[in-house]
């Protein structure tokens, strides 16, 4: 029954777009196809009012950094048939370009600004601020393979003076104020 | 005439805001013309920090995504990679994850209990479920060591099996909420005050409801059947027998409707699995975790938690470290999308109690 439902999408998808490449198996509980990123909002459009994939389960960015690609991922989900497919495009990791589709789903609008901020994905047409998460950030896309968190947090976020080692903080305060450290603290102190 | 509109900023610090999030109100008079929510509070890169983590070290850290309910993260990352690498888990130890959700599910409701009446003004409620959430908590910590975050269920099974004689503690903490609930109905679901401030506040509209991306009570509030433990069943939740609740009305009272019923049901369910659990192994173990590396591939496995659907999903490149891990919580959607909808039109007295119905949790949306 369920091979022959996916037979079935997987017919329809291709009669309608003849250059989907599907990725089937058979062996899991999905369907694959992989689309160039013109063909994305149709083939969604599609699935949505045609095929009855009503809800986006989820949508995805991945950084495939060796191949100079990213990849956005979508899976949706047939209440009706009880099925998910995956949608996927990639995009040229120098100049990702996509369009704006929160006018299939409306909850797209956050992934798509998400995306836009983490990854670097410009979706024509998205009207939104520019700042999501991240706030006055002049940096490369964070979640970019290449952004490399250690190196950013060591040259970020440095050790506040008189805080190097594990030094009590009233020895600190007391040597600033050119004070004596208070009795009580003493013992604390090294 | 019409007002003038007034900016009003609820949170991020608020008694009435459910965690590290804003949301800008535009109001004329006590009416709500505009919300936006404002988000950045929170972020901790726990998705970009799974890169450096080999995939048994990453599930470690994917707990913390949510503190109401943090089983269900575990679950649904510990299935997806297993669906990944084609892994078979023990009998024994899905009945046990089954367990350990469900109990997790009821510590949730319990929360969920005071943050929704706390939002009313209502707090008695509150002291008397986070109380008996304690029960929950007692058992989590016998089972696995951990109060609130346990890092129980793992890829393979579970970390460790049942102690002795913890069937029966588990037995009796649910006689004792079946008639605790009693209790709860009488100072909630009977409560006037509870009742005028939710019937017919915070609307979802039943016909847009799939559309919008929602999922969970909120949507069987609006009177559609919708549950994954059910449409897509995951571990044994097809041989349990359990009711889905709906209930029609879609705002906040329908919801609690809902949930008052799903506690109930949570309670059959942890009875059948005591009943029927296997004995047997636990655990499928897995190779050295520094020379697990699993196929290339990707993964998304989704699991029922108290505000929805909750997923995993995760890229492997054939090596021994994720390529990426994306989580998705049902407030990505809930707290952005539909409640900048649902607050339109609404009271400024009512968008704690809204927003806590819709099961807003800023973890899901800065990960």
């Amino acid at each position: 029954m369920m091979k022959e439902l996916k037979e079935h999408i997987i017919r329809r998808v291709k009669a309608n777009f003849t250059e989907a490449e599907e990725n089937n198996d058979f062996t899991y509980d999905r369907l694959d196809f992989t689309v160039k990123k013109e063909v994305v909002p149709s083939l969604l459009l599609f699935l949505k009012e045609e095929m009855g994939f009503k809800h986006l389960s989820h949508a995805s960015c991945v950084d495939w950094l060796e191949e100079g690609e990213l990849e956005l991922v979508f899976i949706l989900w047939s209440p009706k048939d009880k099925i998910k497919v995956f949608v996927r495009t990639r995009l040229d990791r120098d100049n990702p370009v996509m369009d704006n589709m929160d006018n299939i789903w409306p909850q797209l609008h956050t992934y798509e600004r998400e995306f836009r901020e983490m990854f670097g994905v410009q979706f024509t047409g998205l009207e939104a601020p520019d700042e999501f998460i991240l706030e006055d950030w002049q940096g490369p896309p964070p979640f970019r393979r290449d952004f490399d968190t250690a190196a950013y947090a060591e040259k970020t976020f440095w050790h506040r003076p008189g805080r190097e080692d594990a030094q009590d903080v009233r020895e600190t305060i007391a040597n600033r104020d050119g004070e004596d450290i208070p009795d009580f603290a003493k013992k604390y102190s090294r | 005439m019409r007002e003038k509109a007034t900016t009003l900023y609820l949170g991020p610090q608020h008694p009435g805001i459910t965690g590290n999030m804003m949301v800008r109100l535009k109001v004329e008079g006590d009416t709500i013309v505009k919300a936006t929510t404002e988000v950045g509070y929170l972020h901790r890169a726990f998705e970009k920090l799974q890169e450096r983590r080999n995939w048994l070290q990453a599930f470690t850290l994917l707990c913390r995504f949510c503190v109401p309910e943090p089983d269900p993260v575990e679950e649904s990352y510990a299935r997806a990679v297993e669906l990944l690498e084609g892994r078979e888990v023990p009998e024994r130890a899905k009945y046990i994850r089954v367990l350990m959700l469900e109990l997790a599910r009821m510590g949730a409701y319990m929360l969920w209990y005071g943050g929704q009446n706390g939002s009313l003004g209502l707090y008695t409620m509150g002291q008397w479920s986070v109380g008996d959430r304690n029960y929950i908590l007692d058992l989590f910590e016998e089972l696995t060591g951990g109060r609130v975050y346990h890092m129980y269920i793992w890829p393979g099974g579970v970390r460790r099996d049942l102690p002795e004689g913890f069937a029966d503690k588990v037995l009796r903490t649910m006689d004792y909420f079946e008639k605790r609930l009693k209790d709860y109905d009488d100072l909630m679901f009977d409560n006037t005050i509870f009742q005028k401030r939710t019937q017919g506040i915070g609307i979802v509209p039943k016909e847009k409801a799939v559309e919008w991306g929602v999922v969970g009570p909120i949507l069987r509030g609006c009177g559609i059947k919708s549950d994954i433990r059910i449409d897509d069943p995951y571990e044994v939740y097809d041989k349990l027998d359990f009711v889905v609740p709906t209930h029609e009305g879609g705002d906040i009272w329908s919801r609690a409707l809902v949930r008052r019923e799903e506690v109930r049901q949570s309670i059959r369910i942890i009875r059948q699995v005591i009943e029927k659990m296997p004995s047997g192994e636990i655990y499928n173990k897995i190779p050295n975790p520094h020379k697990w590396a699993l196929p290339k591939g990707d993964a998304y496995a989704r699991t029922e938690a108290v505000r929805g659907e909750v997923g995993m999903y995760i890229v492997s490149d054939g090596s021994t470290h994720p390529r990426r891990t994306h989580f998705r919580g049902a407030a990505y959607v809930h707290a952005i999308t539909l409640l900048e909808k649902v607050l339109v039109g609404a009271n400024v007295a009512d968008v704690s109690a809204i927003m806590n119905s819709l099961g807003t949790c800023p973890p899901e949306i800065e990960r």
